[in-house]
């Protein structure tokens, strides 16, 4: 049943929209991220999109509701969730710089759109992060009300994953601590949980290695190309002033030149938008978890020291006891203030480590599969696109016989 | 019979003819260069071996080592001694320094002094040319005087009958400059001809450099196919189960198909870049040839001139019975003498290009239909085995996707 959902739920990652099964009894969530324009000028423009939302649920103004996002929208979505929703991987958001030549191409607008698409679905599809009332908001509100809750959030949610970040590069460094006399960090000491960290972090720095790869093939194939095309066309001028089978055969060999450099441009976007944008996505995928174990560190860090903080006081408040002090009711309050502070910080730090579990097992086979299916249009494309080419060739080869034979 | 025998030569390895003693041959192959010398002064030497049945070489087989200068020396003393006949192309002379002794360049240049020998040899008047023979036979140190000997009297070189060439070529800016209308064949045949060669020349240029460009990106792709590879099999490293093992493969895979660029890229640089660069040289040759054409043409013009004044100086001095009339006579009968040979030259020269033209088109029609069939099938045949590997993986990827 579940798995059959997410499959349902997943062909709508695509960015089309999906009909349930029966139509009133299956709970469905689905969004479309689409029709980007252009808006403002100067340097204040900006893209919107139109978010569209079919659900069943009764939460939701349904069946059909449509509103304008902008990019800042999905992000304070983002934030919003990864402040509520600790030790769930949120799910990754598209990179918020873009050269700014380049920010306006058709190809970093689709490739975006892909993207938030693929963001705002996953959401929908998580058994928690689909129930938050910030999810509401963004599916649901007018545009000046978002707006409004966009620059309301700047106070309060000012920390950004990139600060928790910072935070637990602080927690890792345990040799430079050391090595400056502080006292060592405080951390878990899972095995099964530095495994895990250590996979995290080697897989991060293959992966972007691989992402940057792929993203180069991606240049080569249009470069070539390109060099095919201006290899075609002077092919053709050439025979322009050849006459007879030579000139006709130079005309060819241009023509298909050319024709070649079509594909291999449709390949190469191909290749972008199926393989190097779905490896990229998950790099941006185990940065969100990596952000996640950051905000473990955190919150394991805050449970410890309060564990100390609440020995030390029970020490004080034993003292004081034994000589009778009039401080004894104060401490005492402090003291139960504390315990219930230090309870309430290990039931977060807890529910972390549990939800993260589950989210581990849900992360791997949501990986191996997109990764399997990005391998998969790899390797169909290429073969593809080399069949053709190969067709092509041939297809020259007896009139390139007849001409090199008809001379002598 | 035997231009095909020796156009066979061509590709440098030696052929043996259909009957040995009867058919005349002259089979030369270009072989093992060698680096000589040090620092600065390093060069390649080459082995010329020579076949051949004529009776006026050392046969039939004889071995010479030379160098890249003893073959300029060779095209420029035919370019002197045959006006009239494109020249075979020599390889250009300088090369980036970095570059000059890269396997790949050395491959190219000798490749194309083996072809360059070949075409003399098959052609009827070249190959009988003593120039030639010298080439072919003489010890190094015999051909190193013979090649300091001739700084003097053929310090011309093609370059500098381009230059006149041009001078003859820009009308317009004579008519501009108030010079004199300068002296031009005006044959439309011809006229058609020169457009023909310069328009040819513009768009060949244009095409070896966006094939020389082909070649590059075929090495780029495959460059970014092996890093790629590589970067995927340390990823399947990382991951276990029959994910990494999908990994592993698609990593194997691309290391593979990037030799197999790597080769293609070879492939096209030798069999068609090369060819059409040969082709651009060709072209240039005879441009050389048209400008040894307008410099006889205007010669012969100008003696002409000359001559009609002397006639009519002649005369006058006749009517005046001078005494001068003898020493007139004298210089007239020479000068006529002189204006029959250059007529002569020129006349020499045009019947010769218009059988070099014959020739040429049709070698040079055989040759780049070869080339063209050599990039079809090249790039026909490597799809073919790209696809097939891509193909070979799809199987296990459909399986590592399904199994969720």
């Amino acid at each position: 049943m579940q798995l059959d959902s997410l499959l349902l739920q997943q062909t709508s990652l695509s960015g089309s929209s999906q009909s349930p099964r029966s139509p009133s009894t299956q709970p469905f969530l689905s969004v479309s991220v689409t029709d980007p324009a252009k808006l403002g000028n100067g340097v204040q423009s900006y893209i919107s999109y139109r978010v569209i939302t079919r659900t069943n649920l009764p939460e939701y103004q349904g069946p059909e509701k449509i509103v304008i996002r902008r990019y800042s929208d999905f992000i304070w979505l983002h934030d919003r969730l990864f402040e509520k929703y600790k030790g769930i991987f949120i799910p990754p958001l598209p990179e918020k710089n873009a050269v700014e030549k380049f920010r306006f191409s058709a190809e970093f607008i689709e490739m975006r759109r892909q993207a938030l698409d693929i963001f705002v679905n996953r959401i929908a599809l998580h058994p928690q992060l689909q129930q938050s009332e910030d999810l509401k908001t963004f599916l649901q509100v007018d545009e000046e009300t978002m707006e409004r809750a966009r620059s309301q959030e700047t106070g309060i949610f000012k920390k950004k994953p990139a600060d928790f970040m910072q935070i637990f590069k602080d927690v890792q460094s345990k040799v430079s601590d050391a090595v400056l006399g502080k006292e060592k960090p405080v951390e878990e000491s899972n095995p099964e949980y530095e495994k895990l960290k250590n996979y995290i972090f080697e897989l991060e720095e293959d992966l972007a290695e691989a992402q940057k790869h792929a993203f180069r093939l991606v240049k080569r194939h249009k470069e070539l190309g390109q060099s095919l095309s201006d290899f075609g066309k002077a092919i053709k001028l050439l025979g322009a002033c050849e006459g007879n089978s030579l000139g006709k055969a130079f005309s060819e060999l241009g023509s298909k030149s050319e024709m070649l450099s079509i594909k291999l441009q449709k390949e190469a976007h191909n290749l972008l938008m199926k393989f190097a944008e779905p490896l990229k996505d998950y790099v941006r995928a185990v940065q969100s978890i990596k952000a996640t174990m950051a905000e473990r560190a955190t919150a394991f860090k805050h449970q410890y020291e309060l564990a100390e903080t609440i020995k030390l006081k029970e020490i004080n408040l034993d003292k004081l006891m034994l000589i009778r002090s009039d401080k004894v009711g104060e401490a005492e309050i402090e003291y139960r203030e504390l315990k219930v502070e230090g309870e309430e910080a290990t039931k977060k730090y807890e529910m972390i480590v549990q939800l993260m579990n589950e989210e581990i097992v849900r992360f791997q086979e949501q990986k191996t599969w997109d990764v399997g299916v990005a391998f998969h249009e790899l390797a169909k494309g290429q073969a593809q696109l080399a069949n053709e080419i190969a067709d092509a060739w041939r297809s020259l080869l007896p009139k390139l016989e007849a001409c090199s034979s008809a001379q002598t």
